[in-house]
């Protein structure tokens, strides 16, 4: 078989080729849509309400008269994510490394995993309800307040960081483990000073992935933190947050809450996308995930 | 299915099959030049002393050869004491091929009409025949590596050596003419020939013991046999 | 008249300071090691199985390892090699499902025994694996410095000895300038003399090397295999390989094993020139394997 015997690509099968990529990109473009609406909406209803006293003012209920901005809303939901982030971030990453460094194969390490799968897959309204009826119908520690918010997120972002991590941790090359335990580390220093360190970055993307996914939460919030208007940064008290602001303002009667609604909406999705941002900067750097 | 490293167990077997056949080279040179010798063929002498260069030629070929082996395929153990022991019998061979030659250049030289003596002419022709056999003999046991053969080899040599003695004494109690003197010279040179040939069978004989048990040992003359030969 | 040239030495020095240019490559200096000559250990291996789950992968071995030699370990690719030096430091219960019986005995003690500390056996049998594995968040100085504090070592010249093991591997003119840098930044051939480095800071009495040369180029072996044979005036070398000519080269003694059995053990030259077992020979002459 020489060169010259190759036959010129049969034309039907040339045009198979371009009905299937313009299907394909015909698609993609249709996927695209919404996403492009959706960000039109936002900036073109939410942008307007954006102004320094929209970040300054806090919400102040009245029924007449400027309704205020949404700060208590961002240092409210600022406060929940940071606590379930401390709750969820630690432990999350916790388990993945049982579940890569001890675990492994056994048995129970198969459980843990399947039951962590389930978990992604609950409905945010069910972390909600569950603390609602274990932690505010109870009556423990006051009725609706910003730490029972966090830990019904800490729930929904748990088996998020779970997984990310032990992704992450089984990129760490098994040799270097091998190399560390060869020279005479006992596991746990192996896992401190060798595995954590390499797999930092990918770790870090994790979570802020999972803090930006903590951030958009409204169904937990509105069973464990409710509503609340006041500027308040104690967790012990009902807060206020982003997404339960939108929710209510949402509906009502009053268009300029409503533009408020799709400002606060706005700035949720830019601290989303700023978070995001700055997940993949680290990843980019990194040579680990 | 080809066994492994084909190509180099076939480089190997050609290697030996060249210095086999080097040792059959040997054995057509000195059948003609005892044959040169017995009738004092000098053309058949000049034949001899012609056709080295053909055992010269196969020595340089199978020392190439075995460079060439040694340096792309690395051979070792059983392979490598094989390699060993053809760079080691080639050169026996061309030593061989030297020592036809020396008798074949003593034929003109020993002149046409000189008295000759019964006693060394039989023993010129047993000594020849001794050694043609060990030759033989040499090349079976190295084709077929049979160390039993090889051994039997040293003791053969023992008789080629009592021979060569006693031409020695036979030529020295002979020389009276000057003619039969000198005549009685040149077979001594013969008989040394002939004596180294049956040596470089020996040595060929070690080689082949090495190759089978790994081991080296001279089968050197025995004390105790150059003793019983020289009082007999 | 010509000055004599007194800068030569400052040239020189600058040369070597810039790029990883192997050509400023000094010769290994073990003296500068605390390791005394002829200091090595000897390691007996006695009834030795291993197990991989059901899988009977080492069938009772007994090897003796003269001290201050280096002994290599031949044979067809399954045969255990591996398996078997890895049960002599105990890095093969690391794996999930693996155990080990028999007595591996080092100075009298013996490494499975009750109540031996498995990190403190490592630290005492260093290994050095085929690929090289430098630590990579680590720094040249760091990972040499790496097996005395992931074992915990305590050293107040913890400077000294890093400086030490690399004049010892014969990196110390390569590295000198740049010890604050990536040890991954090195080439291959130099990544595993730091290995090996990383490996001696730690002062073992045994060095287990497993293809120590396998993942490198022909140059960069000839130094190893160089480095081995100045390693071994101080300590006691078994290095698998399946580099057969590299067995010949380096070692004093040749193990040949075949399914998980010692079939011969004997000074290297009669290995290769006159082997006892006809199963050897065939290996060795390339008819299997």
């Amino acid at each position: 078989m020489s060169l010259t015997s190759f036959a010129p690509i049969d034309p039907r099968r040339r045009r198979t080729d371009k009905i299937m990529r313009g299907v394909l990109l015909a698609g993609t473009l249709i996927a695209l849509i919404p996403l492009v609406l959706i960000l039109y909406y936002l900036l073109h209803k939410g942008l307007g309400s954006w102004s320094g006293s929209f970040f300054t003012t806090d919400p102040n209920g009245n029924f007449l008269g400027d309704p205020g901005g949404i700060r208590s809303a961002i240092l409210g939901t600022l406060e929940i994510v940071a606590l379930a982030s401390l709750i969820s971030i630690p432990i999350g990453i916790g388990v993945a490394l049982y579940l890569t460094e001890y675990g492994k194969e056994a048995r129970f390490a198969n459980v843990v995993r399947y039951f962590v799968d389930v978990m992604t897959g609950v409905p945010s309204i069910v972390f909600g309800l569950f603390i609602y009826i274990v932690l505010v119908k109870s009556h423990i520690g006051g009725d609706f307040t910003g730490w029972k918010g966090s830990f019904a997120l800490s729930l929904l972002m748990l088996p998020i960081v779970v997984r990310a991590a032990e992704v992450v941790l089984l990129l760490v090359p098994s040799a270097l483990r091998e190399a560390a335990l060869a020279l005479g580390a006992p596991r746990w220093r192996v896992i401190t000073r060798v595995v954590l360190p390499t797999a930092l970055p990918g770790l870090i993307t994790g979570s802020l992935l999972a803090i930006a996914r903590g951030m958009g939460e409204t169904a937990p919030l509105l069973f464990t933190v409710s509503v609340a208007f006041g500027a308040t940064s104690d967790l012990g008290a009902q807060m206020n947050s982003l997404p339960v602001q939108i929710y209510n303002d949402i509906s009502s009667p009053r268009d300029v809450i409503i533009a408020r609604a799709w400002g606060a909406a706005l700035t949720l999705v830019a601290l989303v996308l700023i978070i995001n941002l700055i997940a993949r900067a680290i990843a980019r750097r990194s040579r680990v995930a | 299915m080809q066994e492994t490293r084909h190509q180099f167990r076939e480089d190997l077997k050609g290697l030996e099959r060249q210095v086999l056949g080097g040792l059959d080279l040997v054995i057509q040179q000195l059948d003609r030049a005892l044959e040169a010798v017995s009738y004092q063929d000098v053309e058949l002498a000049a034949m001899v002393v012609a056709d080295d260069d053909r055992i010269d030629g196969r020595y340089l070929e199978v020392h190439q050869g075995i460079l060439s082996l040694l340096a792309r395929q690395a051979p070792v153990a059983g392979d490598l004491r094989i390699v060993a022991a053809l760079l080691h019998v080639i050169r026996c061979i061309e030593r061989m091929g030297d020592q036809c030659v020396n008798i074949a250049k003593l034929v003109p030289l020993s002149g046409y009409e000189s008295p000759k003596d019964k006693d060394i002419l039989d023993s010129i022709e047993r000594m020849g025949q001794l050694a043609r056999s060990q030759l033989s003999q040499a090349k079976d046991s190295l084709g077929t590596r049979n160390v039993e053969l090889a051994q039997d080899l040293a003791r053969q040599d023992a008789e080629i050596n009592r021979l060569n003695r006693a031409i020695f004494k036979r030529a020295v109690e002979i020389g009276d003419e000057l003619d039969m003197r000198e005549w009685g010279m040149f077979m001594i040179l013969v008989a040394r020939c002939l004596e180294r040939i049956g040596d470089n069978t020996v040595d060929i004989a070690e080689q082949v013991v090495f190759v089978v048990t790994g081991l080296f040992r001279e089968m050197a003359d025995s004390p105790t046999a150059s003793e019983a030969a020289r009082s007999a | 008249m010509i000055p004599p040239d007194t800068n030569t030495e400052e040239q020189t020095e600058m040369s070597t300071a810039g790029g990883p240019s192997e050509q400023a490559q000094d010769a290994p200096d073990l003296s500068a090691l605390g390791v005394k000559e002829g200091a090595g250990h000897a390691i007996k291996v006695a009834g030795l199985h291993a197990y991989y789950g059901s899988q009977h992968a080492i069938k009772g071995i007994d090897i003796s390892f003269p001290a201050n030699e280096a002994t290599a370990i031949i044979g067809p690719s399954g045969c255990g090699k591996s398996t078997m030096v890895r049960c002599i430091n105990r890095m093969h219960e690391e794996i999930p499902g693996a155990r080990a019986e028999g007595e591996v005995t080092l100075d009298d003690v013996n490494v499975y025994g009750e109540g031996v500390d498995v990190t403190t056996v490592r630290r005492m049998i260093g290994m050095v694996f085929q690929k090289p594995n430098p630590f990579p968040t680590m720094s040249i100085f760091d990972n040499v410095a790496a097996g005395l504090r992931l074992s915990g070592t305590k050293s107040d010249n913890l400077r000294e000895r890093v400086h030490r093991a690399l004049r010892a591997v014969g990196l110390w003119g390569e590295v000198k300038n740049r010890l604050g840098e990536p040890g991954t930044g090195l080439s291959g051939g130099q990544q595993q003399r730091l290995c090996i480095a990383r490996t001696i800071a730690v002062e073992p009495e045994v060095i287990l090397m497993d293809e120590p040369c396998s993942a490198l180029d022909p140059i960069a072996t000839l130094k190893v295999e160089e480095l081995i044979d100045e390693l071994k005036s101080r300590y006691t070398i078994v290095i698998v390989t399946h580099n057969m000519q590299q067995a010949a080269r380096v070692a004093d003694s040749t193990v040949f094993m075949l399914d998980g059995e010692v079939i011969e053990h004997a000074p290297t030259k009669d290995v290769f020139t006159n082997p006892r077992d006809e199963r050897t020979e065939r290996y060795v002459t390339g008819k299997f394997g």
